[in-house]
């Protein structure tokens, strides 16, 4: 057991990392040694992420103790670069984070500055004159290349900048003159952001909280208005959309709401998240209100807009698509499904279930059709074909007089078949055994879909199954 | 005179309100309106629009003109292995009504089917070519399967209350006891608001008061044969299916029992003469609980008396 990490005041009583346990406790028997959980580290530093999603969308995790944030375009919401920083710095601060920032024209800069110098801003033309003093470390470089280049008496950056750079190179690796170029900016480093960025976006900060939910609700409709123009001007309609709710205390609801057809309408946006918000309505703590309300267009499609009819046509489709909408929001996407056929002559293959959001917007699809000669088809069809005893079976091809399914004997007195249906090689395999599909009736009028799987031969024993009902 | 005439008004407009109430159809109040004032017949025909008549004169008398299109209509079966019977009269009906507003040119023709996640083990999930062949548009079947029965009923008000759905089918197992008096009542009323009919199909359960306006006990009849082009039946042939129906409230005194026979390629119904099968019986039971075999011996009977006295017990 290891140390692996001090706070501040154990920093100042000679503990280092890499420090044993019992070494330290030696030292100071009243130590505090709590168990490092790097899982529970990874998911706080990722609630920071989420958080300091209020500045841009643009926040990618560095490492399991850094984060960086591109502010490119987002910096004079705030009140230029200086406030920005003071007010992630202070609200960090109040929120019992010690955290340390730089804002510079690099990713590299920043983690340089911040990590091993003062912090703050760094102007465009600084750079070189920043990094000069800091030890070689601050070049994000592995352990061995430091250690080496101690060696070689090159302590701080500012020994390398005045250095030569090809044997720099053939000594060190292409790594280091990467490292250093991307600190001084000349080397491009893209920031790839931890979550997808919305193509639309529109928020509203709010100076009192709120948490009730029909003030969420009727604030979500207020900024969905203000989203219309921008899905509008691109001719588009959104098909997934996510309200983020962040929370006074800093922690971050997603919200994210499907629907079946690309959407612009306000009010039926907000409908959206009414059933959203009733379906999580457990998990949903809003505890000292909500101070920043976020709706993103996480997907957007061709918006069609179409010339309403007399018939009221459009009207019709419209709340067909916002019942959908409704229930998937409500009770999940998988709920509500539509049927759809494929061409095969299996049974159970002939139809798949789609989630019926989909399917209304890819409407007009290809439809399969089933084989055209065959018999008629049971109205419900078991999921599974369930095994079945069967009693005094007409040899070779004929139906049981009586079978025992569910422990329930029925006597068959009426029967169709068989229809041989023989299975997809192309799927099965040549050496799947064909079904020879019966309907029958029982003495009580109860009608069943029954098949035999394989031919009949003789002495074997024979294996039937139940597999649909029958009106 | 001026007086009484606007005093009767009032009586008539008020016996109005109480046969909405009370969910009774125009019909009812014929009788009233004809002593009324004669242009008072308009909303009698507004509302004979929201029946779906079964196509059988009789039959259609007895449930005041057909099935309501503004509320609940139950149908049940006794036994889960006698589902195919209620499903199938309860598909059929969605398919009439299917083809009911195909007639109108301003249709929207889906239909839902609300599952129940035992009967659905149980008795299997609706087919889609199957539903085909039993006269359904396959494309426009809705098809949910909530996990719970809350989740279930309130997709079912919603349905009705969107009034995209020509029919809405609930279907639920047994009676529970979270869908009680309350939630039937709210699911009709729901109903009467956007005029659209809620079809409830209960599977292998009890007779139970509800809202709804009538309740249908589908039990399996023998299907009828296949016609021969040259109008003989096909022997030992299955053909349309027919469903043993027993009409179990309405506004009839008594239960009424009759065979329907469902075409699937006109998408009507035909009635059955009793007797088309001489294997069952003229007149079944409503309740046809599960057939008790005939005792092999005879009936235990009363021991004689014996020579010996019947010593009082002492233990």
């Amino acid at each position: 057991m290891r140390l692996t990490a001090l706070d501040e005041a154990a920093e100042t009583l000679n503990l280092r990392k890499h420090m044993g346990v019992a070494e330290a406790r030696a030292i100071y028997p009243t130590l505090d040694v709590i168990e490092d959980d790097p899982a529970a580290n990874q998911r706080f530093l990722e609630a920071i992420a989420d958080w300091c999603d209020r500045y841009t969308p643009l926040v990618a995790l560095d490492g399991v103790d850094g984060l960086f944030l591109d502010i490119t375009g987002c910096a004079h919401l705030f009140g230029g670069e200086t406030s920005l920083l003071k007010d992630i710095l202070a609200r960090l601060f109040q929120m019992g984070i010690d955290a340390r920032g730089a804002i510079s024209s690099s990713p590299g800069l920043s983690w340089a500055i911040s990590r091993f110098g003062q912090g703050g801003i760094i102007e465009h033309g600084e750079a070189e004159q920043a990094l000069a003093p800091l030890p070689v470390a601050a070049l994000r470089l592995e352990e061995e290349t430091v250690s080496a280049l101690h060696k070689m008496g090159l302590k701080y950056v500012g020994d390398l900048l005045s250095a030569p750079r090809a044997p720099l190179a053939r000594r060190f690796g292409g790594a280091l003159l990467l490292r250093l170029d991307q600190a001084l900016g000349t080397d491009e480093e893209p920031v790839s952001p931890r979550l997808p960025v919305a193509s639309l976006s529109v928020e509203r900060r709010l100076i009192e909280p709120i948490g009730a939910e029909d003030d969420i609700l009727a604030l979500t409709d207020q900024i969905a208005v203000s989203l219309k123009p921008s899905l509008e001007a691109r001719g588009v309609g959104g098909r997934i959309f996510e309200l983020v709710l962040f929370r006074v205390d800093g922690k971050v609801f997603r919200i994210s709401a499907g629907t079946a057809q690309p959407l612009r309408e306000p009010k039926r946006i907000a409908a959206l998240f009414a059933e959203r918000l009733q379906a999580i309505h457990d998990d949903f703590d809003a505890g000292y209100g909500f101070e920043i309300l976020r709706l993103n267009v996480l997907l957007h499609e061709d918006f069609v807009t179409s010339q309403g009819d007399f018939e009221h046509r459009q009207q019709k489709d419209a709340s067909l698509a916002a019942f959908v909408d409704r229930v998937s929001a409500r009770l999940g996407e998988d709920c509500l499904q539509t049927f759809q056929l494929r061409e095969s002559h299996i049974p159970e293959r002939a139809v798949i279930a789609l989630p019926a959001i989909d399917q209304l917007s890819a409407q007009k699809t290809r439809e399969g059709h089933p084989p055209p000669a065959r018999n008629e088809r049971p109205i419900r069809l078991l999921r599974k074909p369930e095994p079945m005893d069967a009693f005094a079976v007409e040899v070779p091809d004929g139906a049981p007089a009586s079978f025992h399914w569910r422990r329930m004997q029925h006597r068959v007195l009426k029967s169709e078949g068989p229809e041989r249906l023989a299975m997809e090689w192309w799927l099965d395999g040549s050496d799947a055994e064909d079904r020879d599909y019966f309907r029958i009736e029982d003495d009580q009028g109860r009608r069943f879909w029954i098949y035999r799987h394989g031919h009949y031969e003789r002495d074997a024993a024979q294996n039937w199954y139940m597999h649909g009902v029958i009106a | 005179m001026a007086q009484s005439a606007v005093t009767r008004e009032r009586l008539f407009a008020l016996r109005e309100t109480i046969a909405k109430l009370e969910g009774k159809p125009a019909p009812a109040l014929a009788a009233a309106e004809s002593e009324a004032l004669v242009d008072k017949g308009l909303s009698a025909k507004n509302e004979s629009v929201l029946r779906l008549p079964l196509g059988i004169p009789a039959l259609d008398e007895a449930i005041d003109g057909g099935l309501p299109l503004d509320g609940v209509t139950e149908v049940r079966s006794d036994l889960l292995r006698e589902a195919g019977a209620g499903s199938g009269f309860v598909l059929a009906l969605a398919a009439m009504l299917q083809r009911q507003v195909e007639e109108s040119p301003s249709a929207s023709l889906p239909i839902l089917w609300i599952a129940d996640m035992v009967s659905t083990m149980e008795a299997g999930a609706p087919y889609a070519v199957g539903l085909r062949d039993f006269g359904l548009k396959s494309d426009q079947f809705f098809y949910a399967s909530p996990r719970k029965l809350e989740d279930a009923l309130w997709l079912a008000e919603a349905a009705v209350e969107s009034g995209v759905f020509p029919a809405t089918i609930l279907e639920v197992r047994g009676n529970p006891k979270p869908f009680g008096l309350t939630e039937s009542r709210r699911l009709s009323l729901r109903a009467k608001a956007s005029k659209r009919p809620l079809l409830l199909l209960r599977q292998a359960g009890e007779e139970e008061a509800s809202s709804a306006y009538f309740r249908f006990l589908a039990a399996p009849a023998p299907a009828q044969a296949r016609p021969l082009p040259d109008g003989t039946m096909l022997g030992g042939s299955i053909g349309n299916p027919v469903f043993h129906l027993t009409l179990e409230k309405s506004r009839n005194p008594a239960p009424l029992s009759f065979l329907l026979e469902w075409n699937p390629h006109d998408r009507r119904f035909f009635a059955v003469s009793q007797s088309v099968d001489p294997r069952l019986p003229d007149e079944r039971a409503a309740h046809s609980g599960t057939p008790l075999s005939a005792s092999s011996n005879r009936p235990d009977r009363k021991k004689e008396m014996g020579a010996l006295l019947a010593f009082a017990r002492t233990s």
